[in-house]
């Protein structure tokens, strides 16, 4: 057993930290003026930074870290994949390496030759922004009750219901949405996706709504949308499956977030630490505030390891699926825990919107809602201990 | 043209330093190690040549243990050929390994060295001038802007020096070593890490390439830097002045 990491998985590390402290830091303040003035999502960063930071990460050899050859990319797999997200997080300046890949192995498992050059190719080489409408208004945690209906006519499909909390919906140049195509098989064999480009007459973009943490997810309907044959992805009834590997990816990646996110707050921590004085002493010589520390570190270091673990397993080819629940569970829970203790231990500063911490615990409280609530993640993990 | 660029394994800037509590030295445990970041521009420099030019070759060489094949690694994924490591592990004086370089400049033939003007541990400046010296080349030290001449057999390499820039000329081969501003080295790409893998590392012994090695400085101890003192806020000018006269004794 051996858990150094590859030497070009180091350099890989290595490369993106450097991009993190001479790219993204320095935008951190533009961020959080941005974020202030009530400005969300893909508009935090500015147009002409977003364009550079593309180029810089483009020049690095940094796009399509986890896209196969075959497309342009460098098929690395899950794990360094993993390791890149977690340095991209110790900053609040939100960026990803195109492609946003949380559709690529859905799309991968399931298109057509003909979809592969329309939909997964320009998608995979960061060309073309994606959607996935799930959740409904009547259907969040358990998506296999979802209403929106896709009926067959002749040779068309005819859509008709309505989404909410759609990330990127504006942005998207397709949206995968799930439907109900045979009603009482839900997810067994009773919804399909569906490939709804931009613009598609009866795809209405009803509103966006402000969330916490920088998102603004948007309410779709679908009114008679009508799609022919070629935009079903996968098998017609046969959605749910795919859909559910692209949350486990997803799952391993978010936890990558979140010890991101939470190694900044620590590194916070020890250097206020060392730094502050109250009552003629420094706060680091204070029991109270080392237990801070060290359980903070010690959350980290539990979380790092199971993102390392299940991305490995991930990579071997195997079931990840409660390893992914676990992880989404603890990871979302300590970087929860992590952020509330270096906002505590940084007093009046801790709170204020000038500093990335209050920006970091607002970006952290949804997830513990997407890609699946801690609850129902709890639920999975014990139902399959109490069945096997 | 072939370049010789020199790599030293030095302590990340970034972390902090410890001196041994008996003077002996740094405290290694848990450090840092990367390129010398005067070597990193002297080998960025080296790249753009070669890429400038279409052709040639850039040579990493380093002088130490294995583990600085972490570092000639490094250089090899932001653009480097091939690599030469110089096993050694005794402690050297900047002579020494002027003398180590000389043999493998004799053997490897390069029509330029690219070496930083120092490394940021011991802060010598010395390596680069001596190694002009022992093989009679001539050099230019804190470059800041290399120009190589259009039949590549010369260069004119501007020097940042006290109170302004010089600009000096010399026929190849010479030596020139890299100063701060001279550019700014690029990332060890993605797809340039993956090609590293693949890389040669050469390794050859620093005691067959009969060099004199022995010591002509030791260490005899170290110390860290005093404390700074904490910055004082005055309320007025007037305030400034007396404390700059008083206190700090420089007006
Ligand atoms: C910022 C943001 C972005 C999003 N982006 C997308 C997107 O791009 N595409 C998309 O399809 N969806 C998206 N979502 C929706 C998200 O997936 C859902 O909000 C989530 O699945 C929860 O569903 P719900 O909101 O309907 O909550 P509900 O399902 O109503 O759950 C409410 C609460 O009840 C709990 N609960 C539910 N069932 C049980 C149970 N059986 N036992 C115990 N507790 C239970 C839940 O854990 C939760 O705490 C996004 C949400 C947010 C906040
Ligand atoms: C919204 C808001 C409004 C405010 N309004 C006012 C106002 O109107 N007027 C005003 O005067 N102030 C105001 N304050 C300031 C507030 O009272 C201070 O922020 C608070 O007293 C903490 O002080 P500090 O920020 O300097 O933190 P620090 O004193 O630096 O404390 C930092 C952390 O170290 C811990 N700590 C400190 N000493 C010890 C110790 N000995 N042992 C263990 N732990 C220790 C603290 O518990 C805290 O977690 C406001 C603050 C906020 C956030």
């Amino acid at each position: 057993m051996d858990f150094e990491l590859p030497e070009e998985y180091r350099m890989l590390q290595e490369t993106v930290r450097r991009f993190v402290r001479q790219e993204l830091i320095p935008l951190e303040t533009t961020v959080l003026e941005r974020d202030t003035q009530g400005m969300t999502g893909e508009d935090l960063v500015p147009p002409e930074a977003e364009e550079r930071l593309l180029a810089v990460a483009q020049e690095a050899g940094l796009w399509g870290l986890d896209v196969p050859e075959e497309f342009g990319g460098l098929n690395l797999g899950a794990l360094p994949k993993c390791l890149a997200t977690e340095e991209l997080y110790k900053t609040i300046t939100p960026f990803t390496f195109p492609p946003d890949a949380p559709n690529l192995h859905m799309l991968m498992q399931t298109c057509t030759p003909e979809q592969r050059e329309k939909y997964l190719l320009p998608y995979a080489q960061g060309k073309a922004h994606s959607a996935i409408a799930i959740s409904e208004p009547g259907a969040g945690s358990d998506p296999a009750g979802m209403q929106t209906s896709a009926v067959k006519k002749g040779d068309q499909w005819v859509l008709n219901g309505r989404k909410i909390w759609i990330s990127r919906a504006h942005i998207a140049d397709f949206i995968i949405v799930m439907a109900v195509t045979e009603k009482g098989k839900g997810a067994r064999g009773g919804i399909t996706a569906f490939l709804v480009d931009k613009g598609t007459p009866g795809l209405v973009l009803q509103r966006q709504i402000p969330v916490i943490g920088g998102h603004a997810p948007w309410e779709l309907v679908f009114e008679d949308l009508t799609l022919p044959d070629s935009q079903v992805l996968g098998e017609v009834g046969q959605g749910f499956a795919p859909m559910q590997l692209r949350l486990t990816v997803r799952r391993l990646e978010m936890g990558s977030w979140c010890v991101g996110l939470a190694q900044r707050c620590l590194d916070m921590m020890v250097e206020y630490a060392k730094q502050r004085v109250t009552f003629g002493q420094k706060l680091a010589d204070r029991q109270a505030i080392q237990w801070f520390i060290a359980d903070s570190a010690t959350d980290i270091h539990a979380s790092r390891l199971m993102v390392h673990h299940g991305a490995w397993k991930f990579d071997q080819g195997d079931d990840v699926r409660q390893e992914a629940s676990m992880l989404k569970v603890f990871a979302t829970e300590m970087a929860t825990r992590v952020a509330d203790r270096a906002m505590q231990m940084h007093g009046g500063m801790g709170m204020s919107k000038e500093m990335p911490l209050e920006f970091i615990y607002r970006r952290l409280r949804p997830m513990r809602i997407f890609e699946g609530p801690t609850e129902i993640h709890r639920w999975v993990i014990a139902r399959k201990l109490l069945r096997d | 043209m072939k370049v010789l660029v020199t790599v030293k394994r030095v302590p990340d800037p970034e972390t902090t330093i410890r001196v041994k509590s008996d003077g002996s030295g740094i405290e290694t445990d848990n450090i840092k190690y990367v390129i010398n970041p005067f070597d990193e521009i002297a080998l960025e420099e080296a790249l753009r040549i070669k890429e400038k030019l279409g052709a040639g070759e850039v040579v990493l060489v380093s002088i130490g243990d294995s583990v600085v094949t972490e570092q000639l690694r490094t250089g090899l994924a932001m653009g480097a050929d091939r690599a030469i490591l110089v096993g050694c592990d005794q402690d050297l004086d900047s002579l020494a390994v002027a003398r180590i370089l000389a043999k493998i400049v004799e053997d490897e033939g390069p029509q330029l060295v690219l070496m930083g003007k120092q490394a940021i541990d011991d802060d010598a400046n010395q390596a680069g001038q001596m190694l002009a010296a022992l093989l009679g080349w001539p050099q230019a030290t804190f470059a800041s802007e290399v120009v190589l001449s259009d039949d590549q057999q010369a260069v004119k390499v501007t020097r940042e020096v006290d109170g302004g820039l010089e600009t000096i000329g010399f026929a190849l081969p010479g030596i020139i070593t890299s100063d701060l501003r001279l550019n700014e080295p690029r990332y060890a790409s993605l797809p340039g890490i993956m090609k590293a893998r693949k890389k040669e590392i050469k390794e050859v012994a620093a005691a067959d390439l009969d060099a004199d090695m022995s010591p002509r400085l030791t260490i005899n101890s170290l110390e860290p830097p005093t404390q700074k003192e904490a910055g004082k806020k005055v309320e007025t000018v007037e305030e400034l002045i007396g404390l700059l006269h008083d206190e700090a004794k420089v007006i």
